[in-house]
């Protein structure tokens, strides 16, 4: 028989504490100067594969601003979004991201050129644009591409699989579990690589062994993957 | 009771607005009352620019809130601050507890930046002759703008800049703008982009405000329009470009247009337009040569008052050559990695910053490559690529290269053409713009592109 759950899990919205930085120690140091209001930059540009972190920092700047009642506005890209609504009517923002800018359909290109444009202009929020592509090979327009090149420009470095055992370790611990090394290996050479993969998995497999009040251990693991596959 | 009031009404505000609006506009005012006869208050404010905003947008809710305040009707006044000797309470002693933090502080002299460039035409007053650096690439383009600037609506009119992204037109046109104002303080000058302006005749003929838009715009004395290849295909904005363009210039008003290409070469702009852009001085500006990047380097780390070594500028624009844009994102990223590590400006530090970026460009897609690839797959010589030969067998699959050259590799226009045979950047420009045409009519051409664009990338 199943234990039933209650649907209460511990809050892990993306904060800089529990971005697990690896090499990317001189980018957390710029984001830290940004929230400190000591970064004379304001455009950020941040680049790297699927799943390193770039939406863990673009995200964890916004809930900061949010903290302090400052206006954000964070915009998740996909090729549907024509940036008419999205880039209109964020002036007032003390914080705008834009993540996943390489997937831009055109007009939403020529609005997202035409808010860079008064952003700049106005001098005032701190603007961070994310993508997976690295800028010199965004294919974007490339005004647009010459403009986020302007500010400063970040490669965000995938975690080595050491610093992503590190990583699964925190968040079992931070969510009331213990993970051996062997489960995080195991998990490493089977399953996707990528953190929010990873993470995705030892979450499942908290839910999975409390409601089968099983402990956590490989054929749990194996078991589990099993069934989703 | 009065003290009572004001610190509830500055509460009630500070919870309405954002904290940059507070602290830029609620704050710095200082409250004033007399009683006799009636209540009378009035809030000194440090300047004109405060005072006017105030009044515009929160006046009449203050007065509410004081009505609200003693019951009956209260006189309500706004002046600046040295002008009146009475009873003041400062705001500050009742709000000394919010202090605001630094991103905050950073965030309010912006705010007053931006309604000083709404009244000095939106234009950067960084942007002047002095920080624009001359080179062989825009020498004529600069000083035709200084011409201009000089004698505004006699010299060229219209003065047509074009050249590539990132190369210094925009700089330039708003020198010129900014150099009119400091000679003419009165000049009614506006700096637009042309998407902005696309965009303000949507707002336009969506409010049926036509009329004000061109008493606007016909009563500038100085029109900067910038990137005036987005008009192409908009054939409402090019009407009113038009008139306005015929009144400023029967006016002897200036008219400063750029643009990414030749004005014979703009694709979707209506001929009676292209010609009017001819009839003024048009100059062109070229990417920079490896001596002026450094002297951009250089003048751009002499604002910022930072000593940099020629070594270093060197090694920055010996490997970023595209436009001036990446040129500064470049110095900036050096700058942000010798803060971080504390180490000062070397060489070495400098390979260490620009080491990401630099392996991406090794990576990149060399353009020899592109033809050899191109070459092959359509059956024909690389050579070809070169050559002079015009028949559309040579000439689409060469056309096809340069797009994809241009997809594909960081290289400036000028360059993609010295590479195909010593041809023009507009021939490049022509060939790309044939190609996207072509892959979006004919199903061929398109699947072609495709097809190489996935070799080359793979």
């Amino acid at each position: 028989m199943k234990q039933l759950l209650l649907d209460i899990l511990p809050s892990s919205s993306p904060t800089l504490i529990n971005f697990v930085p690896g090499r990317n120690i001189e980018l957390l140091q710029t984001i830290k100067n940004i929230l400190a209001g000591d970064e004379k930059e304001h455009f950020i540009f941040l680049w790297g594969k699927i799943g390193c972190g770039k939406s863990h920092l673009l995200q964890a700047i916004a809930n900061d601003y949010t903290h302090r009642k400052l206006n954000i506005k964070y915009i998740k890209c996909d090729a549907l979004c024509d940036g008419d609504a999205e880039f209109s009517e964020i002036m007032d923002s003390d914080y705008i991201a834009i993540d996943d800018v390489d997937r831009l359909n055109s007009s939403a290109q020529i609005n997202l050129f035409n808010l860079y444009n008064q952003v700049r202009d106005e001098g005032h929020a701190i603007f961070l644009v994310s993508s997976s592509t690295a800028p010199a090979q965004l294919s974007l327009r490339e005004d647009l591409v010459t403009r986020l090149r302007w500010g400063l420009v970040y490669q965000v470095y995938e975690l080595t699989d050491e610093e992503k055992i590190q990583a699964m370790k925190n968040h079992a611990t931070g969510h009331g579990f213990n993970l051996s090394e062997e489960i995080c290996t195991y998990l490493l050479r089977h399953g996707q690589r990528d953190l929010p993969s990873l993470i995705a998995v030892l979450n499942a497999l908290d839910r999975y062994s409390l409601a089968n009040q099983r402990q956590i251990s490989i054929p749990v693991l194996r078991e589990l993957m099993l069934t989703t596959a | 009771m009065m003290d009572a009031f004001w610190s509830s009404c500055t509460k009630d505000l500070e919870k309405e607005l954002s904290i940059q609006q507070f602290n830029t506009w609620i704050k710095p005012l200082q409250f004033t009352f007399s009683v006799d006869p009636c209540i009378e208050i009035t809030l000194l404010a440090p300047n004109q620019f405060v005072l006017q905003w105030v009044k515009d947008n929160f006046f009449l809710r203050i007065k509410q809130m004081a009505e609200k305040h003693f019951c009956k009707e209260i006189s309500l006044q706004l002046k600046i601050e040295s002008s009146l000797d009475t009873k003041t309470i400062g705001l500050t002693k009742n709000i000394t507890k919010i202090t605001p933090t630094p991103v905050i502080q950073n965030l309010i002299a912006p705010i007053a930046q931006k309604a000083f460039k709404e009244r000095t035409g939106r234009l950067d007053p960084s942007f002047t002759f002095d920080s624009f650096v001359a080179g062989k690439a825009n020498q004529l383009a600069r000083a035709g703008a200084i011409q201009v600037a000089e004698s505004p609506g006699t010299a060229y009119n219209p003065f047509f800049i074009y050249g590539g992204v990132g190369l210094g037109k925009t700089h330039l046109i708003q020198a010129i703008g900014n150099f009119v104002l400091a000679n003419t303080p009165l000049a009614k000058v506006r700096y637009i982009h042309s998407e902005q302006y696309v965009s303000d005749v949507v707002k336009a003929y969506r409010h049926k405000a036509f009329d004000e838009f061109k008493r606007y715009y016909h009563s500038l004395d100085l029109l900067l329009i910038d990137d005036i290849q987005f008009f192409g295909g908009k054939s409402r904005t090019q009407e009113e470009f038009f008139y306005a363009f015929n009144a400023l210039i029967e006016t002897h008003k200036q008219v400063i247009i750029t643009c990414d290409s030749y004005p014979k070469e703009i694709s979707g702009v209506e001929e009676r337009l292209i010609s009017r852009f001819g009839w003024g001085l048009t100059v062109a500006v070229e990417p920079p040569e490896l001596e002026m990047r450094v002297a951009i380097l250089l003048k751009k780390a002499l604002l910022e008052k930072i000593s940099l070594d020629e070594n270093v500028a060197f090694f920055i624009a010996k490997h970023i050559r595209s436009n001036v844009r990446e040129l500064e994102g470049g110095l900036k990223r050096v700058l942000a990695y010798s803060r971080f590590t504390g180490h000062p400006l070397s060489l070495d530090l400098t390979k260490e910053a620009l080491r990401d970026l630099l392996t991406i460009q090794n990576r990149q897609i060399s353009i020899e490559n592109i033809q050899k690839t191109v070459a092959d797959y359509y059956k024909i010589k690389t050579i070809e690529m070169y050559s002079k030969k015009r028949s559309r067998i040579i000439v689409r699959p060469r056309q096809m290269a340069m797009a994809l050259a241009k997809e594909l590799t960081p290289l400036s226009l000028p360059d993609i053409g010295e590479s195909f045979g010593g041809r023009d950047h507009t021939t490049v420009l022509h060939g790309y713009r044939k190609i996207m045409g072509l892959r979006l009519s004919d199903p061929i051409i398109g699947r072609d592109f495709n097809i190489l664009l996935h070799i080359l990338r793979s």
